[in-house]
């Protein structure tokens, strides 16, 4: 299917090599180019008049599963190919329902895999579906099935089910049309994320307060400058070794006039004492409330721990991930060249692999896991959560079919 | 979870159903009879002179030790439930076919088919090890479907509820028993609000329902053996309290795909549980060592999970499991290891203890192996409960839940 619609497939091939190389980073850039990517397969799709949500489910997981695979660290990939097969599962049900006028439609049912080996995830969402309150299509239906076949109606049902047929064939665009729509206001979402994440800015920081931040965040310079328009505060950020990105921010933040001060990562516990509020930006938020943050965030979260500052994270909700983590602290990190952390060359009786006796490793990690508990706060662009709401976030945002992709 | 042990293996050839003169009246009303006469809780020994209704503890002071256990003279729960079962069933396996058994009715002998009774199916269901006691009580329920009389969905419910209570009144203590009787008269209601043209139509598709139950109830364990043995990784340790089938086959599947981990399991006293654990553990080849409950502690900072069953799971996201659980998390928690729990969703119970002493008492004898003093009290619960706080996740079928979501799945599935 895939093969028949050269359209996008070079599209898709190039991102993938990007992916896979690295040259495009970042869950923003990477979470808007899948969503452009996914938008362009659905369009492109040929569907036929039956089963048009399982076509199209079929379709954006295999591409999506090729992204994932390139990159398995960037989460936001794999969220975004969720969210949009979030979006066509829920279209699906709300066009059933329009045509059922007056029942209530599980949306599990009609979409389920037509593959008959069942991931645990999958099972545990029939599950979830089979404990809900029995609608019509929970009582004909068994569970799980792996061959849809459809199960003969009771008879209060015959009239209808030739009706929902009938309807099908008109509504046939309707499907691709929303989910096209959807992903696009998904793709606003996306865009417009720093801006509804600032608005929340006032309430948090208050005057005269010294907050403390580590790297750079765009979410987080968006943030402090919508806080600087009603409030005078000063900033310290810790440089973010070994990529220097504190620098940066420091020198944007001074533009705008904001007082800011630069610190090493080690002298963050000396300057933990003076600060009243510590706000990071985060690369993925896990579904257990944990964060995957740049090299040395957990660092700064168990000083705020200690000195019982609000340790706040930024987050978009492109960024909340339905997994969860089995072994952070080895799984989800990916090295980087040892060269940002000592030259090559610097240290050449330490880097002689020949003689076999001295030999130093340089070890780059790029990013730390942070637990739950040393969270105070998520600002998300869908309102402040505790780090115990992020499950209810996620039933929101994704179907539980899709937590495990295969 | 703590289990009855069973005290003898011969049932003395005591005859107890078939006495006295009409016995139609009362044949269902002997086993509860008894119970209540002997004031029965499961693997609690009482001896004859204590005839009278009298609490665990005078129990405890008054007879003395080598008169409990293994005297033959004593009525256990035990002993009583295999008397009734080889009476009723003479020796037979089928537990479908109707009993039949001879009553004097108005002075004659005649051969009827015995009333039937929700408690004995239940009886009957539980006798399977691999079944977990609420899918038990859901099969009895389903049972009573089927043998029900009545022409209306209402009376079939009116009859199901009678069912679930006597089931409930039972066995007070057991709160996965009441969770799964509950979680099934919810369905019978929701169902019966929804108008069938016949009542064969509404009861085959409550028999149905119940029958799918059961079967999600008994691939629950796999479901959550494959949800959480990723959380097992080469060189883990795990911790592991009380016996629970649904940890063994977590453990087991984890070690059938090859991982190296090894499973420290603790004592267990006084139902040996550790023993019990090793017992099905060491065949699937993992390395278990066992230590006494009070060295939890001791072996903590070798640990690198700890990972328990649950007799029930409560609204706040706790649970309440075998005695010692609770300081188990503590210390867990106070050494920073994650604490997981693995339990089926009927096991989610509509419950919500503030304290330790706030849900129903489950007393439980405990051999002290020396003579004690008259005055001294024992504290004998079987069970406590874990607050949320101190768990990090729960392996449930329906998924990986944070303890705060526990409370989001209960309205749903109680919706």
């Amino acid at each position: 299917m895939v093969a028949a619609m050269p359209d996008y497939q070079a599209a898709v091939d190039d991102f993938v090599t990007k992916l896979r190389r690295r040259q495009v980073e970042g869950s923003f850039n990477t979470a808007k180019h899948t969503a452009e990517l996914l938008r362009q397969v659905v369009s492109h799709q040929r569907l036929p008049h039956v089963g048009q949500a399982a076509v199209l489910i079929d379709v954006v997981k295999t591409v999506g599963l090729r992204m994932i695979a390139a990159n398995p660290i960037e989460l936001a990939v794999g969220n975004i190919v969720r969210r949009v097969l979030h979006i066509i599962r829920e279209e699906d049900v709300s066009l059933t329902s329009s045509a059922l006028p007056g029942v209530s439609v599980e949306s599990d049912d009609d979409d389920s895999d037509s593959k008959s080996s069942y991931s645990a995830a999958a099972v545990a969402a029939a599950n979830r579906s089979a404990l809900r309150a029995p609608s019509l299509h929970n009582l004909l239906e068994s569970i799980p099935d792996p061959v849809k076949a459809p199960v003969a109606p009771a008879v209060s049902v015959a009239d209808s089910d030739s009706k929902r047929s009938g309807d099908r064939n008109s509504v046939s665009w309707k499907l691709k049309h929303n989910v096209i729509e959807g992903i696009t206001e998904l793709l606003q979402d996306i865009d417009d994320y720093h801006t509804q994440v600032a608005e929340q800015a006032i309430e948090h920081i208050h005057q005269n307060e010294v907050i403390l931040t580590l790297g750079r965040s765009r979410s987080l310079l968006k943030f402090l400058l919508e806080a600087k328009k009603k409030r005078s505060f000063q900033v310290v950020i810790a440089e973010g070794a070994p990529r220097y990105q504190g620098h940066t921010l420091a020198k944007e933040l001074a533009e705008k006039g904001l007082q800011t001060t630069v610190i090493t990562d080690s002298a963050v516990f000396a300057m933990i004492s003076r600060v009243n509020m510590v706000i990071v930006g985060a690369h993925a938020v896990m579904a257990n409330g944990g964060v995957l943050a740049p090299v040395g965030m957990h660092m700064i979260a168990l000083a705020a721990r200690r000195h019982a500052a609000p340790f706040v994270v930024l987050a978009g909700v492109h960024k909340l991930c339905p997994q969860y983590p089995h072994n952070p602290y080895t799984l989800l990190n990916d090295m980087k060249s040892p060269a940002e952390v000592v030259e090559f060359g610097e240290l050449p009786e330490c880097l002689d692999v020949e003689s076999g006796d001295h030999t130093t490793y340089v070890v780059n990690p790029t990013f730390d896991y942070i637990p739950p508990e040393l969270v105070s706060l998520f600002i998300t662009d869908a309102g402040g959560h505790n780090p115990s709401y992020v499950y209810r976030l996620i039933t929101e945002y994704y179907s539980p079919e899709d937590y495990v992709l295969q | 979870m703590y289990r009855p042990s069973s005290l003898l293996s011969n049932p003395p050839n005591q005859d107890f159903s078939l006495r006295g003169g009409s016995d139609e009246d009362n044949l269902d009303n002997s086993l509860e009879a008894e119970r209540r006469y002997f004031k029965l809780r499961p693997g609690f020994a009482t001896s004859d002179q204590t005839m009278e209704l009298c609490n665990p503890y005078h129990e405890d002071r008054n007879v003395s030790q080598d008169e409990r256990d293994f005297n033959p003279s004593s009525v256990t729960f035990e002993w009583l439930r295999q008397a009734e079962s080889a009476s009723l069933y003479g020796g037979s396996e089928d537990y479908t076919r109707p009993v039949l058994h001879h009553v004097r009715s108005w002075g004659r002998e005649v051969v009827r088919e015995k009333p039937f009774s929700v408690i004995h199916e239940f009886d009957a269901w539980r006798k399977n090890p691999e079944l977990a006691e609420a899918v038990a009580a859901i099969k009895a329920l389903t049972a009573v479907i089927k043998r029900s009389g009545a022409s209306t969905m209402m009376g079939l419910e009116v009859e199901l509820k009678e069912a679930s209570d006597a089931l409930k009144a039972w066995d007070e203590s057991s709160i996965s028993l009441s969770a799964g009787c509950d979680l099934f008269m919810r369905y019978v209601t929701r169902t019966s609000a929804i108008e069938y043209e016949d009542i064969e139509a509404g009861k085959a598709r409550l028999i149905e329902r119940g029958e799918k139950f059961g079967d999600i109830s008994q691939k629950a364990r796999r479901t959550i053996a494959e949800l959480g043995k990723d959380f097992i990784v080469n060189g883990t340790t795990v911790l592991t309290h009380g016996y629970s089938r649904v940890v063994i086959a977590l453990l087991k599947l984890a070690a059938s795909e090859g991982k190296d981990f090894n499973v420290v399991c603790t004592e267990g006293r006084p139902d040996n549980t550790g023993a019990e654990m090793a017992k099905e553990l060491v065949p699937a080849g993992i390395p278990v060592t066992l230590v006494l409950d009070a060295g939890v502690a001791y072996m903590m900072e070798t640990i690198d999970m700890v990972l328990v069953g649950a007799d029930g799971v409560v609204e706040s996201g706790g649970i309440i499991n075998m005695l010692g659980t609770y300081q188990t998390a503590l210390i867990a928690r106070s050494l920073k290891k994650p604490v997981y729990v693995a339990a089926e969703s009927y096991k989610f119970a509509r419950l919500f203890p503030l304290d330790q002493r706030d849900m129903s008492p489950a007393p439980r004898h405990v051999d002290f192996l020396v003579p004690l003093p008259q005055t001294v009290r024992v504290e004998n619960s079987a069970r406590d409960y874990t607050p949320p706080q101190y768990l990090t996740l729960l392996f449930t079928d329906l998924g990986i839940l944070t303890p705060s979501a526990v409370s989001d799945e209960l309205i749903q599935l109680y919706l």
